[in-house]
């Protein structure tokens, strides 16, 4: 069975791959498009060691750039989230980045064992991880719920046995807008 | 556009040595240095001094800003302002005569860092323990005391900043105390003071370097532990094999060093070691240090206190500027411990009477760090990141380094910002 987040309608303008308002709407005007940046990371799974690169890849790039430190930390803990539920539950994945001017958008998607029940999963606290993830410190069962008080938009997707999409939207304030 | 020279605050660098084979652009933490037309050239404001460079570099064209034993004469008065990394290089030997050495070879006064380290130490504990309930600094909280972590921090990591333990670092408790203490007597006199630092790193900035308005009084020179080395071990040879030890006067506790551990400070963990902290790291090594550095900026680590950095492998024992190998020296700490015991001279009622006093209160303002750098480079917009892909994607490139970068990520950027030409690259030129 295909399940998705709570709360979510058909209203939403997620997820976001099939409806790229922006870009329409350029197009149409014939106004040149908004510049865009995607960049996607392979993540390995049940590497320990290694894991949390491809999100220190990610705010090593939005470091560079002209960012607001508060978002790029924000960001950075949600990719290391969905890493690290990856690497602990998933099979292999891939974390992925899109950016423009307006809108910065993660998506961490999986070939792992699925999520069954999307709403208990995000309750803080609820954890299917073994002893060992615990012994490592990880585990208590506040991934999910990390991801979602630190983004400004969160869709889960999930099919039984065939894998996970977690996608976060951050709206990246105006210059100047920032409080 | 940056300045680009040779020689930094920090480091010299010698052109005509330079063989042009790049082996120090990977190494360099900040990305600071280019081959140009078959030389290494440098962006001098982004040099943090880690000394890296000096390490790497074959052909030693690469150096500390640090004089020699030369420039001790009899017209002026010399301090010395000794790293307890020195006491390291002589396995077996007491500190104090090792200080005793550095009396015959001239110096009037020998100052003994360990014993503000101690009072770091204490002051450290009594921040860290009042922070638990204040929630003042974020956790993990960061030792102060490499200068080249801070400097890294504000550089590459300027969110940590709030992280760094704001307690005077013990390199500035010393100074405070000489200043106060020691040298006004001198100046009473009309006598010329010069304060000496002997260190195993090239941290300690150049004077030159400064402008004129700037410069210390009384004068600074840093002395490497390698540059005295030579010198020192013959009268720490003659010291220790002579019948009637010379007798120097002091006045003041940290003129000498009383204990047989103070080296242990030197050692990666030798901070943490005798702190009342149960909760603390101490990481050595410069890949180490931006490998944790990156993941506290993820978040984590928040349940560890303090961390200690050391951006050299094994701790201080490993500066580039040591006359002895770090194994081999630290062997000779771990001995000099298992003989001494851990163990402090110092009362912690003083130390805490001066704290709530507020002398250990640093008044720079972290954030002012950042500024050490000079004008930083422009932040990339998305246009000039997607332009830095396409190049990347055009020159499809190994790191090889043959275009003068230390990797193509860098190279790219170059490229786009004007500072280089595509075709310098051998994937590009080859086509």
């Amino acid at each position: 069975m295909r399940v998705t987040s709570p709360g979510w309608t058909e209203n939403d303008n997620l997820p976001l791959k099939d409806v790229p308002p922006a870009r329409v709407t350029a197009r149409s005007e014939n106004v040149s498009p908004m510049p865009r940046l995607t960049k996607s990371y392979h993540i390995k799974a049940r590497d320990f060691i290694r894991a949390g690169e491809a999100s220190i890849n990610i705010q090593n790039l939005l470091k560079s750039m002209d960012f607001d430190p508060r978002l790029i930390r924000r960001v950075a803990i949600c990719g290391y989230e969905g890493e690290m539920n990856v690497v602990m539950h998933g099979g292999d994945g891939t974390l992925s980045i899109e950016l423009d001017d307006e809108k910065l958008t993660l998506e961490i998607s999986d070939d792992g064992p699925g999520i069954e029940d999307i709403e208990l999963a995000m309750q803080a606290g609820y954890s299917t991880a073994n002893d060992d993830h615990r012994e490592m410190g990880f585990g208590a069962g506040m991934g999910l719920p990390n991801m979602k008080k630190n983004s400004d938009h969160i869709h889960i997707e999930s099919l039984k046995n065939n894998g996970t999409v977690v996608r976060m939207l951050f709206m990246i304030p105006e210059k100047g807008e920032t409080d | 556009m940056s300045k680009k020279l040779t020689s930094t605050c920090f480091v010299r660098f010698e052109k005509e040595l330079c063989a042009g084979r790049g082996t120090c652009l990977p190494v360099c933490p900040t990305k600071a240095i280019r081959i140009k037309t078959k030389k290494a050239v440098r962006i001098v404001e982004q040099c943090i001094g880690c000394g890296q460079c000096i390490r790497v570099c074959r052909e030693r064209a690469v150096s500390a800003a640090t004089e020699g034993p030369e420039v001790l004469n009899d017209d002026h008065i010399a301090i010395a302002l000794v790293s307890p990394v020195l006491y390291a290089q002589f396995p077996g030997v007491m500190p104090k005569d090792v200080l005793l050495g550095l009396r015959q070879m001239g110096f009037q006064h020998t100052i003994d860092m360990s014993y503000f380290l101690e009072m770091f130490q204490y002051a450290a504990e009594e921040f860290i323990s009042r922070n638990r309930a204040s929630g003042q600094a974020p956790w993990p909280l960061i030792s102060p005391i490499c200068p080249v972590v801070v400097r890294l921090i504000a550089f590459k990591f300027p969110n940590l900043l709030p992280n760094v333990l704001p307690v005077l670092r013990p390199v500035a408790l010393m100074a405070r105390e000489v200043k106060r203490r020691l040298i006004p007597e001198y100046l009473a006199r009309d006598q010329k003071v010069v304060l000496y630092y002997i260190n195993p790193c090239p941290t300690k900035k150049d004077p030159a370097c400064l402008p004129a308005d700037k410069q210390p009084d009384p004068p600074e020179i840093a002395l490497g532990i390698n540059d005295i080395y030579p010198q020192l071990i013959k009268h720490v040879d003659q010291i220790r094999s002579a019948d009637a030890i010379p007798f120097y006067q002091t006045r003041f506790e940290y003129e000498t060093c009383a204990t047989g551990n103070a080296s242990l400070w030197a050692m990666s963990g030798g901070e943490i070691a005798d702190m009342d902290i149960d909760r603390s790291l101490a990481v050595s090594g410069m890949d180490e240090t931006i490998q944790y550095l990156e993941k506290i900026e993820l978040g984590l680590f928040q349940d560890i206190e303090y961390i200690e950095f050391r951006t050299c492998r094994e701790g201080c024992l490993g500066g580039v500027l040591n006359a002895t190998d770090k194994y081999l020296a630290k062997s000779a700490v771990q001995k000099m411990v298992k003989r001494f015991g851990l163990g402090r001279r110092l009362h912690r009622e003083n130390i805490l009477r001066m704290y709530e006093k507020g002398e250990f209160q640093t008044d720079k303002d972290p954030s002012k760090l950042t500024t050490l750098f000079g004008a930083r480079k422009k932040a990339l917009s998305i246009e000039t990141m997607q332009k830095i892909e396409k190049v990347l994607q055009l020159i499809k490139g190994t790191d090889c380094t043959a275009c003068g970068a230390p990797d193509c990520r860098t190279f790219a950027e170059d490229v786009v910002r004007g500072e280089a030409k595509l075709n310098d690259c051998v994937n590009i030129v080859d086509k």
